[in-house]
C-alpha cells in the first residue's frame, strides 16, 4: 500500500485507461453467487458446532496486520501533484501579470 | 386400514411420546418423498374432496383425541396441533408440484398453521424441528423464485397494485419471523443459560428471516427483530458457531446498509474471526462487506489480507479506490469505481462509495493542496516558521477547479511532451483558445464541443458547478465538523487555519489533517456520548455501553 503511487490524473492517460490495460477475462471468483450460503448442517465436517481452534479467533495468537491506518500520501512529486502544482503556478502567474 | 388412518395413528404415537424428530421425519412437504405420500394424497382427494365440508377436520379430531392425564415428559395432541395436521393433509390433497405458484401458496398457509401450533406453551416445542424443516423448505422455494423473475412476476402480478403490496419474499420472511417470535418468548431457559425448549431455535429462525429480508432488499424490516433480541434475546455465544457467524454477517450488513460502518466492522470482524477457516466462500462473502466497512472508517485493507485466498480478485477492485482516496484524486476515483461498476453495484457498494467516500477525497485534495503550497513557498525561502499554518481557499479553488476540468474532459493546453492534438482539434484552434479566451489562467483547455455534461454525482460540487470560494468554504466547514480537519475557518482571510501544530512538533499537516480512522473513531465516540447525555435527559433511546451493537447480545458480564 505504502509504496503504490496514485494513478495518474492526466486526462489522456486516464481516458485511455481501459485500452491500455488488456481486457482480462473476469475471474471466476467475481462471478459467483452473492448469497451467503447455509452452513452444512450435517454430513461432512466441520459440524455446525466447530470449535474456536479452527478459526481466526485463536489460530493466530499474534494479531495479523490486516489494515492500514496510516496511509497518507506525502508525495508531492507524482504526476497528479505535478499537474496541480503547475496549475497553481499558472494561476499565480496570471494574477501577477494583471 | 386406510393410509390416512395409518398416518394419523403414527402421528398420534409421536405426539404422545413428544417425539419431535419423528414428527419432522413424517411431516414431509417436498416432492422428493416416497410414493406412499402421493398415494395418501389420492386417498384424501377421493374421501375428503375440497367442497367446504368440515369432514376432514372432524376425522382428524377423532383420530387425534386430546389426552387428559399426561405424564411428565410425554405429550398430547392439542387443538392447534390438530388444525395443523388437518392443514397438512389438505396440503397434500391440493398441492401441485408442477405449479410453483400453487406450491408457494399452499406451503405458506401450512407454515402459518404450523406457527400457530408451535405457539402452544406446553406442547408446542414438539413441533420445533418440523417448524425448522418447513421454514427451510419455504425459504428454499422462495429463494429459488427470486432467481426466476418471470415466475415471481406471475405471483406478484396477482396483487392489487396499490404500491403497498408485499413481495412474496417479504411475506415469507413475515411468516418465518412468527417462529422467531414464538421461540424468543419461550421461558424454559433464562437469557444467559444454555438454551432449552424453543429457545434453541431463536437464531436459526432469525437467520432464515434475515436471509429472506436481504434477498428482497428489505433489510430495514429487521429492526424490530434486532430490538427484540436486544431486549430479551439469549446470548449469541450460547449458540452453534455456524449460527453465530451467519447472524453476525447479517447484522454487519444491516449496519452497513444503515451507514453504521464502525458497528458493521465490529460484527463482520467477529463473523470473520469465528468462521471456520475451511469455509472460503463464507469468508469471502464476509470480506465483501468487511473491507468496504473499513475503507469507510478510514482503514485500508493490507496486502496481507488481500493476498488471502478468500480475497482473490479484491485487490484489483479495492486498491485503486484506496489509492484515489489517498491522493484526493477524483478522476482516478471515478475511473476506479467505473471499472468494477457492475460488481460494486450488485453488492450495494457503488453508491455508498460514490457518496460516502467524497469527504475523504476532499480531505485528500485539501491536504495535497496544503502540501504543494508549503513545498512551493518553502523553495528558496526560509524563516517563515512563525507564520501560522493555513490553507488558502483560493488555492483549493484552483486545485479543485483543475480536477473538475479534468472530469469535464478538458485537456492540457501545453502538453509537456510533444503529442498530436486530440482528434478533431486543430493546433490553430488550440493556439487560438489559449490566446483569445480572456483571463485564460489554466493549464487546461476545453475540447471543441465544450465541457462534458456531468451527472450531479460526477462533479466535485454538483454536476458542472464550478468550485468557488463559497463552495470550498462549505466543504471545508463540513470536514471540520466531521473531525477530518483540525482547525478553524478564518472567513475574512478566506483560509482554513490549522490548530495544534505545536503538539506535533510543528508538523502542521499532521495536526490539521489527523488520521482518518482515528478522527472518525473519535467522532463515533462523541456521537455515542451525545446519545448517552440525551438518554440521561430522558430524550432519545437508551444507549448501551460504548462499542455495543444493538441486536448483538453478548454475555451478561
Amino acid at each position: 500500500m505504502a509504496t503504490s503511487k496514485a494513478p495518474s490524473a492526466d486526462p489522456k492517460s486516464s481516458s485511455d485507461l481501459p485500452a491500455e490495460q488488456p481486457q482480462q477475462p473476469k475471474q471466476q471468483t467475481l462471478e459467483e453467487d452473492d448469497e451467503f450460503e447455509d452452513f452444512p448442517v450435517d454430513g461432512t465436517p466441520p459440524s455446525p458446532h466447530w470449535q474456536a481452534d479452527d478459526t481466526e479467533a485463536t489460530q493466530n495468537q499474534q494479531p495479523q496486520h490486516l489494515w492500514e491506518e496510516s496511509w497518507d500520501d506525502d508525495d508531492t512529486t507524482d504526476d497528479f501533484s505535478n499537474q496541480l502544482k503547475e496549475e497553481l503556478k499558472k494561476v499565480e502567474a496570471s494574477k501577477t501579470k494583471r | 386400514m386406510s393410509l390416512v388412518v395409518q398416518f394419523l395413528t403414527k402421528i398420534r404415537g409421536f405426539a404422545l411420546e413428544a417425539d419431535g424428530a419423528s414428527l419432522k421425519d413424517w411431516l414431509q412437504v417436498e416432492n422428493d418423498v416416497p410414493d406412499i405420500y402421493y398415494n395418501m394424497a389420492q386417498e384424501i382427494k377421493s374421501t375428503y374432496p375440497d367442497n367446504g365440508s368440515d369432514a376432514l377436520e372432524k376425522f382428524v379430531d377423532k383420530c387425534l383425541p386430546e389426552e387428559d392425564d399426561v405424564q411428565e415428559g410425554r405429550g398430547s395432541p392439542w387443538p392447534g396441533f390438530n388444525s395443523f395436521i388437518k392443514d397438512y393433509l389438505e396440503y397434500w390433497r391440493d398441492v401441485d408440484f408442477d405449479d410453483v405458484v400453487n406450491v408457494y401458496t399452499r406451503l405458506s398457509e401450512l407454515l402459518i398453521s404450523c406457527a400457530n401450533a408451535l405457539a402452544n406453551p406446553t406442547y408446542g416445542v414438539m413441533l420445533l424441528q418440523t417448524s425448522m424443516a418447513l421454514s427451510e423448505s419455504l425459504s428454499k422455494l422462495v429463494m429459488s423464485l427470486t432467481r426466476q423473475p418471470e415466475v415471481l412476476a406471475l405471483i406478484e402480478g396477482d396483487e392489487t397494485g396499490d404500491g403497498e403490496s408485499k413481495s412474496i419474499v417479504e411475506m415469507a420472511a413475515d411468516i418465518i419471523q412468527k417462529f422467531f417470535t414464538s421461540c424468543l418468548g419461550d421461558r424454559s431457559s433464562t437469557r444467559w443459560a444454555p438454551p432449552k425448549g424453543k429457545k434453541v431455535a431463536v437464531y436459526l429462525f432469525a437467520n432464515l428471516t434475515l436471509k429472506l429480508l436481504f434477498a428482497c432488499e428489505k433489510s430495514h424490516l429487521a429492526v424490530q427483530m434486532f430490538t427484540n433480541l436486544s431486549t430479551s434475546g439469549p446470548a449469541l455465544s450460547l449458540y452453534p458457531a455456524s449460527q453465530r457467524v451467519t447472524f453476525l454477517y447479517y447484522l454487519g450488513r444491516f449496519n452497513f446498509d444503515n451507514a453504521h460502518y464502525f458497528r458493521a466492522h465490529m460484527c463482520l470482524e467477529e463473523a470473520y474471526r469465528q468462521c471456520h477457516t475451511s469455509f472460503l466462500k463464507h469468508r469471502r462473502q464476509i470480506l465483501t462487506y468487511w473491507i468496504p466497512s473499513n475503507i469507510l472508517c478510514g482503514r485500508f485493507p493490507s496486502l496481507t489480507l488481500l493476498s488471502r485466498p478468500e480475497a482473490a480478485g479484491f485487490a484489483e477492485i479495492f486498491l485503486p479506490v484506496c489509492s484515489a482516496v489517498r491522493s484526493g484524486n477524483f478522476v482516478a476515483f471515478h475511473a476506479a469505481l467505473n471499472q468494477h461498476r457492475d460488481w460494486l453495484w450488485e453488492r450495494g457498494l457503488y453508491l455508498v462509495f460514490l457518496y460516502r467516500l467524497k469527504p475523504l477525497l476532499w480531505r485528500g485534495l485539501t491536504r495535497k493542496t496544503f502540501l504543494l503550497r508549503s513545498s512551493m513557498d518553502s523553495t528558496g525561502q526560509e524563516g517563515d516558521s512563525n507564520k501560522a499554518a493555513s490553507l488558502s481557499f483560493e488555492d483549493v479553488v484552483v486545485t479543485a477547479g483543475y480536477v473538475q476540468k479534468l472530469l469535464e474532459g478538458y485537456i492540457p493546453a501545453h502538453p509537456s511532451a510533444p503529442r498530436p492534438p486530440p482528434q478533431g482539434v486543430s493546433t490553430v484552434f488550440m493556439k487560438a483558445v489559449n490566446n483569445v479566451v480572456p483571463g485564460q489562467n489554466s493549464t487546461l483547455v476545453p475540447l471543441p464541443g465544450g465541457p462534458r455534461y456531468l451527472m450531479p454525482s460526477e462533479g466535485l460540487i454538483f454536476g458542472n458547478k464550478k468550485p468557488d470560494v463559497d463552495s470550498v468554504e462549505s466543504v471545508v466547514a463540513g470536514l471540520v465538523y466531521g473531525g477530518l480537519l483540525q482547525g478553524f475557518i478564518a472567513r475574512q482571510q478566506r483560509k482554513f487555519a490549522v490548530e495544534g501544530a505545536k503538539r506535533y512538533g510543528g508538523n502542521a499537516v499532521r495536526a490539521g489533517w489527523p488520521g482518518v480512522y482515528e478522527a472518525l473513531g473519535q467522532r463515533f465516540r462523541e456521537s455515542w456520548e451525545e446519545g448517552l447525555e440525551a438518554a440521561d435527559r430522558g430524550e432519545g433511546e437508551v444507549v448501551g455501553d460504548f462499542g455495543e451493537c444493538p441486536g448483538w447480545v453478548r454475555d451478561s458480564s
